[in-house]
Formats: C-alpha cells, sequence, structure tokens
C-alpha cells in the first residue's frame, strides 16, 4: 500500500509542477477576474436599464381636488405594506370634462398600466392588461379612500413590533444554504473537473505512458493525475478565497461604518451570517470543501477514464458537450433535492454516487445529524476507487494493448471468435 | 530464488485477427546479456511488453527474478520502451529523478545519480537542459539513463541502439557490459546484428510471431557451415585445383569460395598441402551472426509461402 501511494504522489507532483509553472496557468488562475469584471459590468448595465423603467412605469388617478390628499396618503401607506413593487402613481385633478383616459393612458414617455377616472365611489379603471394588480391596486386605493370618509377620523392603530429571535434559522433559508452549497460546489467543479478529460493525453501524446504502464499500477497514475489536477484546483480555490477576504477587508476599511449600518445589503448579508446551517457554520463548511473534494474526484475519475479512452484531440474537445450536460445533471438533480429534503428524490441524490457529494452538502444544511455523512463519503470514497478501477481495466484492454480505442468490445468479441477457432483446431488435432 | 531472471512461457497474443506472438518462451539466465533478434514486426516489443506486465497476454505466463509477477517486482525492473518518450518541459536531471522516483528511488538521490550518469556519458553540459531543447539521441540517452538509475537487477531495453551516433552506441554498450557486471541481467531486442555478434551471452530469433532460434551467438552462427577462402599461388590449373575442392567451389577473381563442413577442415587442409598449388591465402571462418539470422528469417519466410503449416524449422533449431 506505500510504495502505491508513493507512486501516485510521484505522479501527482509531476502533474501538479507541470501545471503550476507554466504562464498559461497564471491565466486559468486569473480567468475568474474576467468573469467578475465581466458580471460587474453587465450587472451595473442592467440596474440602470431596470432603473429607467422603473421611471418609465406609472400608474395614473384622476380625482377631484379633495381626493387628492387622500389618495395620496392611501397610496403611501398601502404602498409600504405590499411586497412586489407597483409603478409610481400620479395623481391629476379632474377638470370640468370627462378626462380623455384614453390619451393618457396612450402619452409618450412612459408606460401607463392603469388610469383610474370618475367618482371614486364608481371609478372607471382602464388598464392595459386586463385584471391587471396595477388596475386592482387603483381599486384598492378608491376603496380605502371612500371606506375613511365614510367611516370618520378613527385612532391609528399603534402596532408593536417584536422580533422572532430565539425560534432558530427558518427551513427556507436552510434550504437556500443547502442550494447554496450545491451551487457552489457545482460550478466549481464544472470549471474545474472537467480539465482532467485530458489529462491522460499528454502521456499519449509523447509516450509517456509506456515508462509509466512499466514503473507502477495504472491506477497510482490515474489516480495521481486526479491528485495532481486537485492540488491545481485547491490551490486555485484558496487563492481567490484569500482574494476574497483580503477584498473584503479593504472594502470594510474604505467604507464609513455609518454607512456600513443603513446599507440595505449588508444587513441581508448579516442576517444570512446570522442563520445557522442545521449542523453548524465550522462543519457545514468543513464538511463542504470535502464533498468538493470528493465530487471532483468522482466527476474527475470519470472524464479521467472517458478522455484516456479518446485516441485524438479532437474526440476530446468532442466529449467536453456530453460532459457538461452530465454535470448539469447531477446539478438539476441535486439542487431538485436540495428544495426537497425529505423527498424520494432527495434521498435517491443523496445516494447516487455521482450526485451524492452535492445532495449531501445541501442536507448538512437542513438535517443536523452528522454520522450519516461519514457513511457518504465512504460510499462515494468506494465509487470513486470503483470508476478508477474500471476506468484503468478498459485502459488497458483498449489502449494500451493496440487495440482501436473506443472499439475494445469489437475487439474482445474478435478475440473470443479466434479463441474459439483455435480451441477447435486444437481439438480437430486430437 | 533460482538461475533465469526471467522465465516465460507459451505467451500468446492477437492483436483483432492477427497472432501478434505465437507460444514464445524465454529463459534468461541471471547476470547475463540476452538478446532478442527479429525482423521488424516479428513481434519482439509486444513479447517484451507482455515480458513485463504491461500488456495481458492472452496466453501463457511471465514470470520475472525467481518466480515473481512481473507486477510485483517493479521497482528492481528498469525499462527502455521502443517508443521513446520523455516530458518535454522537464529538466535532464529531474526527468531522471523522475523515473527514478517512479521506480522507488529518493528524489535527491535520484538527482544525484543523475548528474554522475550524465558526466560519465560526456552530457555533463546538458544536465539542467530542458528535454524539448535536446537532440532525439541525446534524449534517447537520458531516457536510457533514467531506466538503470535505480540499479536495477532486470534491464529490458526495447531497441537501444536504434537512433544512436556510432559513439553513443559504443558508450550504450560499455554501460550495458558495466551494468551486467555490477550483477544485473540484461534483456534487449534489436535487428542490429553488429550488437548482438558482440554483446549477447545468448540470443533468441523471433520471426512471424514465433521464436525461431534459442541459444548462443555461436550457435547460430553454426546453423550454416563455414566459409573457406583460398587463394592457390599457382593458379594456372584451374580445373586441378577444383578437383581437390568440395563440389560447388566458385573461383571469384583469384579466390575460391565454398562451404564446407566441420568435419571436413583437416582433410581439405591435408589435400591442399599435398596438392602444387600452394597457399597464398586461405580463410576458414565461421558465417557471421547477420547471415545465420537472414538464412533463418529467409527459411521461415520461404516456409511461410510454400506450406504455412510446416514447424520443421523451429524444430531443427532447437534440435
Amino acid at each position: 500500500m506505500i510504495p502505491f501511494i508513493k507512486n501516485m504522489l510521484v505522479i501527482a507532483r509531476r502533474d501538479f509542477l507541470a501545471i503550476v509553472a507554466t504562464p498559461t496557468f497564471l491565466l486559468f488562475l486569473l480567468a475568474p477576474l474576467f468573469m467578475v469584471g465581466m458580471g460587474l459590468a453587465g450587472g451595473m448595465g442592467a440596474s440602470k436599464l431596470a432603473d429607467s423603467a422603473r421611471g418609465a412605469g406609472r400608474i395614473v388617478a384622476v380625482a377631484d381636488a379633495a381626493d387628492v390628499e387622500a389618495l395620496r396618503a392611501a397610496d403611501t401607506r398601502l404602498r409600504a405594506g405590499i411586497a412586489r413593487e407597483i409603478p409610481v402613481l400620479d395623481v391629476r385633478i379632474a377638470g370640468p370634462a370627462n378626462a380623455d383616459t384614453l390619451a393618457i393612458a396612450t402619452e409618450k414617455g412612459s408606460d401607463t398600466y392603469a388610469v383610474l377616472s370618475g367618482p371614486l365611489a364608481a371609478p372607471r379603471i382602464v388598464e392595459r392588461e386586463p385584471d391587471s394588480s396595477a388596475g386592482r391596486y387603483l381599486a384598492m386605493l378608491a376603496d380605502d379612500v371612500v371606506r375613511a370618509r365614510a367611516a370618520g377620523p378613527l385612532p391609528a392603530p399603534a402596532p408593536r413590533f417584536e422580533s422572532l429571535s430565539s425560534g432558530g434559522t427558518s427551513i427556507a433559508i436552510r434550504q437556500s444554504l443547502g442550494f447554496g452549497a450545491v451551487f457552489v460546489i457545482f460550478l466549481l467543479t464544472l470549471l474545474l473537473a472537467g480539465q482532467t478529460v485530458s489529462s491522460l493525453a499528454e502521456e499519449k501524446g509523447n509516450k509517456v505512458i509506456e515508462i509509466l504502464a512499466a514503473a507502477v499500477p495504472l491506477e497510482s497514475v490515474f489516480l495521481g493525475k486526479l491528485l495532481g489536477f486537485l492540488g491545481v484546483t485547491i490551490l486555485f480555490i484558496a487563492f481567490w478565497v484569500v482574494m476574497a477576504i483580503a477584498g473584503g477587508f479593504v472594502a470594510v476599511t474604505q467604507m464609513d461604518p455609518a454607512a456600513l449600518s443603513t446599507a440595505g445589503q449588508a444587513g441581508e448579508a448579516a442576517t444570512a451570517l446570522a442563520a445557522m446551517p442545521a449542523t453548524g457554520w465550522p462543519f457545514f463548511l468543513g464538511i463542504g470543501f470535502v464533498y468538493f473534494i470528493l465530487s471532483f474526484l468522482l466527476l474527475g475519475a470519470v472524464f479521467l477514464g472517458v478522455g484516456a479512452q479518446a485516441g485524438t484531440v479532437r474526440e476530446i474537445q468532442m466529449l467536453s458537450l456530453p460532459i457538461t450536460i452530465f454535470q448539469v445533471g447531477m446539478f438539476s438533480l441535486s439542487s431538485a433535492a436540495a428544495s426537497a429534503p425529505d423527498s424520494g428524490l432527495a434521498r435517491f441524490a443523496q445516494i447516487f454516487p455521482f450526485s451524492s457529494p452535492l445532495a449531501m452538502a445541501a442536507r448538512a444544511a437542513t438535517d443536523d445529524a452528522r454520522s450519516v455523512h461519514l457513511l457518504a463519503l465512504g460510499w462515494q470514497a468506494i465509487w470513486v476507487a470503483l470508476v478508477i478501477f474500471v476506468s484503468v481495466r478498459l485502459f488497458r484492454a483498449g489502449v494500451l494493448s493496440g487495440g482501436g480505442g473506443w472499439k475494445f468490445w469489437r475487439r474482445t468479441a474478435s478475440t473470443a471468435t479466434l479463441a474459439a477457432a483455435t480451441e477447435q483446431t486444437t481439438d480437430d488435432r486430437r | 530464488m533460482n538461475d533465469f531472471s526471467v522465465e516465460v512461457h507459451g505467451l500468446t497474443k492477437y492483436f483483432g485477427d492477427y497472432k501478434a506472438v505465437d507460444h514464445v518462451s524465454l529463459a534468461v539466465p541471471t547476470g547475463s546479456i540476452y538478446g532478442v533478434l527479429g525482423p521488424n514486426g516479428a513481434g519482439k516489443t509486444t513479447s517484451l511488453r507482455m515480458t513485463l506486465g504491461i500488456i495481458d497476454p492472452d496466453a501463457g505466463t511471465s514470470r520475472l527474478l525467481g518466480g515473481h509477477k512481473p507486477a510485483s517486482v517493479r521497482h528492481r525492473i528498469g525499462y527502455l520502451p521502443e517508443e521513446r518518450g520523455l516530458y518535454p518541459g522537464m529538466k535532464a536531471r529531474e526527468a531522471i529523478a523522475f523515473m527514478g522516483a517512479l521506480r522507488g528511488l529518493d528524489w535527491s538521490e535520484g538527482r544525484r545519480r543523475a548528474a554522475t550518469f550524465m558526466t560519465e556519458l560526456g552530457l555533463e553540459r546538458v544536465i539542467d537542459e530542458k528535454i524539448r531543447k535536446m537532440s532525439k539521441g541525446m534524449a534517447q540517452m537520458i531516457q536510457l539513463i533514467g531506466s538503470i538509475v535505480h540499479a536495477p537487477d532486470l534491464i529490458v531495453l526495447d531497441e537501444p541502439f536504434s537512433g544512436l551516433d556510432p559513439v553513443n552506441q559504443e558508450r550504450l554498450e560499455m554501460l550495458v557490459r558495466r551494468e551486467r557486471d555490477r550483477g544485473a541481467t540484461i534483456l534487449f531486442s534489436t535487428h542490429v546484428m553488429a550488437h548482438a555478434e558482440r554483446l549477447c551471452d545468448r540470443l533468441a530469433i523471433i520471426a512471424r510471431s514465433q521464436r525461431r532460434f534459442e541459444g548462443k551467438v555461436d550457435d547460430a552462427r553454426a546453423l550454416l557451415p563455414m566459409q573457406v577462402r583460398y587463394i592457390p599461388r599457382d593458379d594456372s590449373d584451374a580445373a586441378s585445383i577444383a578437383a581437390i575442392l568440395p563440389g560447388g567451389a566458385t573461383l571469384r577473381g583469384d579466390a575460391w569460395h565454398f562451404a564446407i563442413g566441420d568435419g571436413d577442415v583437416e582433410p581439405l587442409l591435408a589435400r591442399i598441402t599435398a596438392s602444387r598449388h600452394g597457399v597464398a591465402g586461405l580463410s576458414i571462418a565461421r558465417p557471421a551472426l547477420h547471415d545465420a539470422f537472414v538464412h533463418i528469417v529467409r527459411q521461415v519466410d520461404a516456409g511461410f509461402d510454400a506450406d504455412p503449416a510446416t514447424d520443421a524449422i523451429e524444430e531443427a533449431a532447437t534440435a
């Protein structure tokens, strides 16, 4: 066992150094910078677009001068309690003639969703889409004003707000934490594990594979290559975690504390941080990282095995699509499982080896049982070994024996018929 | 322990419908230099790969270094594949240490030995040069050093001489002999007879997927009768000279050429001495390994063309 691990580390060391000690690696390492940059630019553009669109949308109420104040007050009050965004209310004073609602609705410069006119007790509402929420909101405003007037002055209710601090984290937040874990692990494996598909191409190209195959068990070559790339991956992640933490510190020290406390974003982030995964933050993060490693090893082993069968660079490139689709499939399965933690689907996703790391990481957010993770890790490790074992068998049978790459089944078939034929002739001789 | 470092029985390998190797058996005595000879495509490389367990035979067994399976004694074996390959981005010293580390040698020890070997072989100039900057022959020497840097007990070299210039071929021969003197067993394949003739203690000839000969170099050469070249001092009477020589003697220039059986040497000398023709030049020599090799391979080919079923040649060779 010890020589096996030693061999594996020799291979891993070579691969790690060969990858890291190239200028290309710098590009690889900094690639997310482009993604972040593009994301920021895109986000800014999108929010500007949203802002201008928001300014353009409106609803219009044409009312008597006496009702204007009441309408505005009702709008302010109701708007605060409604979660979804309502277009700006434009209140106009009705003239002696009947308002031309159609003209108002088609005025240039803004989108008008609904126009209210006529007496508030029996308003006429013209809306762009039938039964729209904008129309119903205007009706609600009219109703509120009419009722308030009929009831006369009432003492305003004095609600007392208390926060639910002792109830723990809600199930919804835990589920979204689980989904977040699934997403992060998926994104990282998608970006990084696919690289393993071409990692044996180098040895096949420069013929080193025969030296390796003669000197060490192929299992340790395959595992060593996976470990080498895992090392690169961990370096990559560590670099970006450090960058993110450093960036965070800089941002905090640069920012005005007052602005920080009032910023809604920070408040939300604080809520998220205050939320606890069912197993607690340190365990959740730790196990999440371990599941990432397992996910990387499992998918990487599959891709390595498949890529080892490929004969040409073109074949390897062709393989990247099914590989991506496979990963997205595992992601969909696991994220469905994350949003329904106790369903049969979730159980399946947790047991099915290739989605298991993702689904189990999500489970760590919603379920406080810890020992089950040990079981899952063992199960996944068995599958890593199994995938490597099968890949090596196929590689030996197909590629090393000089058979035609993919057609290992045909080769074995012809060998079988030949063996049968030889047996026949020996029988004849007897 | 026994006296054979390599014991291979009945190795057989099919590539599709083609029988690339057909019941090849080898027994390489410990501490010897053993050559596997054969024309291109005869199945030498496949036989060696199966011997080392790199590919699985369809039939037959391979036992190395005293009855061990190849996989269990990897660290005691050195192997130079026919298709040379190194990581082009690695420095020579690192490449050698890497190959040593694969066989269980310590990295730092590997680097140290790499420098020693390279200095000995006149390569000290490129110790810290990257492989991609080297010539093909240099890279091959690096790979050769890499395959023996861990001081293996069994060294298997597949076509080690091809691609080397005469000076490096000379150095390689020196290296092979030195490894043998250290106690290692060397098994190598080649189709260049000169090296085999100089180096091998024993050899096997593989042609058309089968082993056609096994024995010492002299045994191979003994397959053909001795060749005589005779120049009489007095060559005026060609007919009477021909009369004392065996049938089939031909006159080329002023020398007679003919083959002669082992028992006929002394009678021939007696006849020549008794005759009045004198001796201006006389050589009686075994044919070179080259001729024996060509003879065996031609016989196999002829056998294939005439009657594919015949195995007479192999039986004659091994008898």
